[in-house]
């Protein structure tokens, strides 16, 4: 295991260099890699199990599951998991990594971030250091109020939504949530996505009137509700700034959330995926204020011009030309969503001819894109699972349980290696959040994912014969000290990587802050520019493969 | 054996939509556009978006342009300017004509968005509270209507469309009165008319009510819905072969509306014409639908197997007309009518077992 570290920088220089410029990429693929992913979770002393309060009933919300997010929360490089539950009473679960051993251990209790004491249902998770401490800090999104929990630094969180003013809504249904600078002020801002305007005590029969047929309805019946966006104000309270920056639409029934430059001018943008209505791109117009441009980027409906139902989304590229593109996942029988970013503000939908089609029949949720075989691109593991649990009721071919799907992407087509991916990837779930973070700091990263009303799965990554790797810890001097939407050109002699340091995608889940990068055969990265997020650039050069490179902000 | 009428249940779709629409634009909602395009908001070109707006306005409401038309338009005026309210409005108004329920969310997001921009946008909130009578969330829909109507107290179409509302609501003798003082001020609006003449059927004032849906039919407006419920009144008043002249003008109108069909197919078995009745039928079978039926689908399938159950039983396939029935119990348990005939099918099945010829339904 390789733990380097980059205390020092190799060299540190601003040079005027467009982080745009992005030469043919040559192909960096290790000869014949072969995916493997271990389910590690019976030796991981992982016991949380979810609790979606599913009733005769049938409320909506039961069919959210509950999100994961890594969180390094004592700063000892190793990423904990942090679980969230659903039912209301029931506890979230907070487990410390024991240094990359497979083991954790619970520390929820002396943590205090059960949230047990809430009565909502308990839905995502961001992970940020909003104060600028230098501790990362936890905010979960419910069926009801938020909770903001600040890392106190020594192990245990203090629950201070109230003085934050981030609770939200008493009544609303949060879902997707993430920090991110979008004002460039130097501290973590708060974006959190809302579904619909529901409520427990109208809830309408949906399905049919015989016993065992009752089914969860469907988000048409009820209206959307606006996202929310809280600016920090960087003295642990936030201003709700929702309606001023314009990303307030009711129209919205968001679920999944996505941050990337998608125009590369240097600030973040957010994509919403949504429920059975348009997905918005909210332009970020550097002046607080943003534009959605789905209608003229076309991501905002499938090929044909209809709105999918929108789960899970990431963006980041997996062609190498340089610009991120976004990738939604989609109710069975939609296809899962690629949109190719190709620069100028346009985007191409091919999802229906880069090799995915497997994903049609299987209702997909969390989602990551990211190099499992590191070797240079971006590959793609999607978790699935319906949401009607009596669906073979109606559709016998259906299932509520649904097994993952993991492709790899070749030369920007993608190659469905789920059945050679291990005996993990051969159960079914009923799949919802999905996170990565390299947890034993081996170099290659894991996933771990959540599972409605069941145990969560952790899955190490023992792929062999993978390419070499860097995961980079930036350090920002500014409140944003993970330098959460810095952008990152990494240069080997096998092309160049465009990526960004950014936790937030997937459904209700939050990865490592950390950004690891596959380089393939290199044995170093011949040079690594990093656009920080106040603007400034700096450039290493020749830099080790296979550590973890902490890099300082100058 | 009774006929069935479901006027309480008739929902309102396709021609209505465009009738709406062409009072809407009556009232000055493409003039509405105009002024808007008019006042520049779009940094590159307002009078190319005023000239689109008005143009993808007048076809749709003249129902000249195909929807998809329409909404490709009208998705590239939304790529200039996002923030156009009526771009929204008109888009909204385009998924709906679409007629798909698939988009009915989209619908519904897009007048959502319009009103957000535009509170004051009235025919955004007349076309929001339709898709809200569509879904059965008639509260909804008053909400709406009431928040436009502290706006513009006298709009006929508000007006006429509260009155539906109350009549969903169950307050037919309230929308007797609403529709009554909008046709005191317009009595040309067919809608309100039509909106009359379901109060009325749900009054039990079924003469009168006939009186006005006759007049609506005999406007000349293709409302397939108006067709529907005079018909479904005519066959309840025992004048069977009125009802099926207006049904089968009302088939002519909109030839997908199963629920036409099943109630034309209702009127031909009482006149004894089951082989007609029986084509009907057949061109009204629910098709299957992935993930189970949606909302109105169920509504119509039942429907469906009811008049099937009763034309099977009139043609002597018993066991056929049990199994129909039956159908009706999947997705209506508690429909009573649905029950006794299936208590009944069964008496006649003990009584006769081995002459029942055989069949199944499909």
């Amino acid at each position: 295991m390789i733990t380097a570290r980059w205390p020092a920088l190799l060299l540190l220089c601003l040079l005027p260099v467009s982080i745009n410029s992005h030469p043919p990429r040559a192909s960096a693929t290790v000869a014949g890699p072969t995916v493997h992913f271990t389910d590690a979770t019976a030796t991981s002393n992982i016991s949380f199990v979810h609790d979606s309060g599913a009733s005769p009933d049938k409320y909506m919300v039961e069919t959210f599951g509950s999100g994961v997010g890594w969180i390094d929360y004592d700063n000892d490089g190793f990423p904990d998991l942090y679980f969230v539950n659903g039912a209301p009473g029931s506890a979230n679960a907070l487990y410390r990594n024991n240094k990359g051993d497979g083991t954790f251990t619970d520390v929820t209790r002396e943590a205090g971030v059960a949230a047990d004491g809430n009565r909502s249902y308990k839905t995502g998770v961001a992970v940020g250091d909003f104060d600028g401490d230098g501790y990362l800090d936890l905010y979960v999104t419910a069926f009801g109020p938020n909770i903001l929990y600040r890392n106190n630094g020594n192990g245990t969180f203090t629950d201070v939504t109230a003085a934050a003013g981030v609770a939200g809504g008493p009544n609303e249904w949060s879902t997707s949530t993430g920090f991110f600078d979008f004002d460039r002020d130097g501290d973590l801002d708060l974006y959190v996505v809302n579904y619909l305007d529901y409520h427990l005590d109208d809830n309408p029969y949906c399905g049919l009137r015989k016993p065992g047929y009752r089914m969860y309805c469907h988000p048409t019946l009820f209206d959307g509700m606006a996202d929310r966006l809280f600016r920090n104000n960087g003295d642990g309270t936030f201003t709700d700034v929702s309606k001023a920056a314009g990303i307030a639409n009711p129209a919205g029934k968001g679920l999944g959330l996505a941050f990337c430059d998608f125009d590369r001018d240097g600030d973040t943008d957010i994509y919403v995926a949504n429920d059975s209505v348009r997905n918005f791109l909210y332009r970020n117009n550097r002046d607080g204020t943003f534009t959605d441009v789905a209608y003229g980027t076309g991501v905002g409906f499938d090929i044909n011009g209809k709105p999918q139902a929108g789960m899970g989304v990431d963006c980041a590229d997996v062609d190498g030309n340089g610009f991120p593109d976004i990738f939604v996942t989609n109710f069975s029988e939609e296809l899962n969503a690629l949109y190719k970013n190709l620069g100028g503000g346009a985007f191409e939908d091919v999802s229906a001819t880069v090799g995915m089609g497997s994903a049609f029949a299987p209702l997909g949720f969390g989602t990551r894109l990211f190099d499992f075989d590191n070797d240079g691109d971006l590959d793609i593991h999607v978790t699935n699972g319906h949401v009607i649990d009596n669906v073979k009721l109606y559709t016998p071919s259906f299932s509520y349980a649904q097994k993952d799907l993991l492709y790899e992407n070749v030369g920007g087509r993608f190659r469905d290696v789920t059945d050679a991916a291990g005996a993990a990837f051969q159960s079914a779930r009923v799949g919802r959040g999905l996170a990565v973070a390299d947890f034993d700091n081996d170099g290659d990263l894991d996933v771990v994912i959540s599972s409605l009303g069941q145990r969560p799965v952790l899955l190490r990554n023992d792929t062999p014969h993978k390419g070499n790797w860097l995961l980079i810890r930036a350090r920002s001097r500014s409140r944003n000290t993970y330098g959460l939407g810095a952008t990152v050109r990494v240069e080997t002699p096998g092309g160049v990587q465009v990526r960004e340091i950014n936790n937030v995608a997937s459904y209700l889940s939050s990865s490592d802050v950390r950004l690891h990068v596959g380089l393939g055969a290199a044995a170093s990265a011949r040079r690594i520019e990093i656009l920080w997020p106040r603007g400034g650039r700096q450039v290493l050069t020749d830099v080790a493969a296979n550590q973890v490179l902490v890099v300082d902000e100058p | 054996m009774p006929l069935v009428t479901r006027s309480t249940n008739l929902h309102v779709s396709g021609g209505l939509i465009r009738a709406v629409g062409l009072c809407l634009a009556a009232a000055g909602l493409v003039a509405t556009v105009a002024a808007r395009a008019e006042g520049g908001q779009s940094a590159r070109g307002p009078a190319s978006v005023q000239e689109r707006l008005n143009r993808v306005g007048s076809g749709l409401f003249a129902g000249t342009a195909p929807p998809d038309d329409a909404i490709r338009e009208l998705k590239s005026v939304l790529a200039i300017d996002p923030q156009s309210a009526e771009a929204h409005l008109l888009l909204g108004v385009a998924y709906r004509m679409r007629g798909s329920p698939e988009l009915t969310g989209e619908a519904r997001a897009e007048l959502v968005q319009a009103l957000a921009i535009k509170p004051e946008l009235v025919p955004a909130r007349v076309y929001l509270a339709q898709l809200y009578l569509d879904l059965g969330r008639a509260g909804a829909a008053r909400e709406v209507l009431t928040t436009g109507l502290a706006q513009r107290p006298d709009d006929p179409q508000l007006g006429a469309l509260l009155a539906e509302t109350e009549r969903q609501l169950g307050h037919p003798d309230r929308a007797i009165e609403l529709a009554r003082q909008v046709l005191l001020r317009d009595e040309s609006l067919a809608q309100a008319r039509y909106y009359l003449g379901l109060a009325l059927l749900d009054a039990k004032q079924r003469d009168a009510a006939i009186e006005e849906l006759e007049r609506v039919v005999r406007s000349g407006l293709k409302v397939a819905d108006a067709n529907l419920a005079l018909g479904a009144a005519y066959i309840e008043a025992g004048r069977l072969d009125d009802g099926i002249e207006v049904l089968r003008q009302g088939t002519t109108i909109d030839p997908l509306r199963a629920d036409m069909r099943v109630t034309l197919a209702r009127a031909l078995r009482a006149k004894g014409l089951l082989d007609k009745a029986e084509a009907q039928l057949m061109l009204a079978t629910p098709k299957p639908q992935s993930g189970g039926p949606q909302f109105s689908q169920q509504q119509t399938g039942a429907d469906f197997y009811f008049e099937l159950g009763l034309l099977r039983r009139q043609q002597g396939r018993l066991q056929a007309a049990a199994d129909a029935f039956k159908k009706v119990l999947d997705t209506q348990p508690d429909r009573d009518d649905a029950v006794r005939e299936l208590a009944e099918v069964r008496r006649l099945l003990q009584n006769k077992p081995r002459r029942q010829p055989s069949g199944t339904a499909p």
